[in-house]
């Protein structure tokens, strides 16, 4: 009698409609289906949502975000960039910078919005900086997707492309992010 | 308490069994470390990435359907 049988003195009459090897034949299926996923993520061209991965020589289409004289520190505009499904967020921080990042947050992709000096994500409390869209708190672990912004001479603002992904993603310290400082954004 | 004796074919060691599951936490670990990748933008381990988990897919099969040296009871 083998050990777990002893552990486990179950005897179920079903126990031999199901031996190992047909396990392991579910299994090999299994293993087959990781294979063919990492296989379908090597051939798929469209980056995932969330993901950072423009197609080389891909043109993106200027999107009008209106004057940017209009936001004032501490405001927030939403807009779509590639199609309606792509929501990002401009903000003005309130040094007065003009930052737009993608609004679907790296952890799980509720949309993310501008609270006091950061973005928060409601969803589960995360927090992203606002000058790189570091992640500073909470669950992310991945920046948000940049946009970049371009002020023409007449004063509108254009979104006209993807940032590429910042690789130094910098450790959370809680001096970049305080714990404290929460209550003051929640509040 | 005996169990019915099976076919021959039925019958498959704990050995290969470990294995067979140890090839899936392998294959779930690389899965979870390409999805991390990717969502980061980096696509440059996916080709090799694939290339591993096809060759312990490959470990899987052989062991699932053409393994009857593995088989615990030849005689039967």
């Amino acid at each position: 009698m083998t050990w777990w049988r002893r552990a486990f003195p179950l005897e179920l009459a079903e126990e031999g409609h199901f031996s190992r090897r047909e396990f392991a034949r579910f299994l090999a299926v299994v293993s087959a289906g990781f294979t063919a996923g990492i296989g379908y993520l090597w051939l798929r061209k469209k980056p995932l949502e969330g993901g950072s991965d423009p197609e080389p020589g891909h043109h993106e289409t200027p999107v009008a975000l209106g004057l940017a004289s209009d936001l004032q520190p501490g405001q927030s505009r939403l807009f779509k960039f590639r199609d309606e499904h792509d929501a990002c967020i401009l903000i003005r921080t309130p040094k007065g910078e003009l930052r737009a990042y993608r609004q679907t947050c790296t952890h799980l992709g509720c949309a993310v919005r501008f609270r006091g000096e950061r973005l928060e994500c409601p969803c589960h409390e995360g927090f992203f900086e606002v000058d790189r869209g570091f992640p500073v708190q909470g669950p992310p672990s991945r920046p948000l997707g940049g946009i970049t912004l371009e002020t023409r001479p007449d004063g509108t603002l254009w979104a006209v492309g993807e940032l590429p992904k910042p690789t130094d993603l910098p450790e959370r310290v809680a001096t970049a992010c305080p714990r404290e400082a929460r209550t003051e954004v929640t509040s | 308490m005996s169990l019915p004796s099976r076919p021959r074919q039925g019958h498959f060691t704990e050995a290969a069994l470990g294995i067979t599951l140890l090839v899936l936490v392998i294959q779930l670990y690389l899965f979870e470390t390409v999805l991390q990748s990717v969502l980061d933008g980096h696509r440059t381990l996916l080709a090799g990435a694939f290339i591993a988990s096809l060759a312990l897919t490959v470990v899987a099969l052989v062991l699932a359907f053409k393994a009857p040296c593995l088989d615990d009871d030849p005689g039967a």
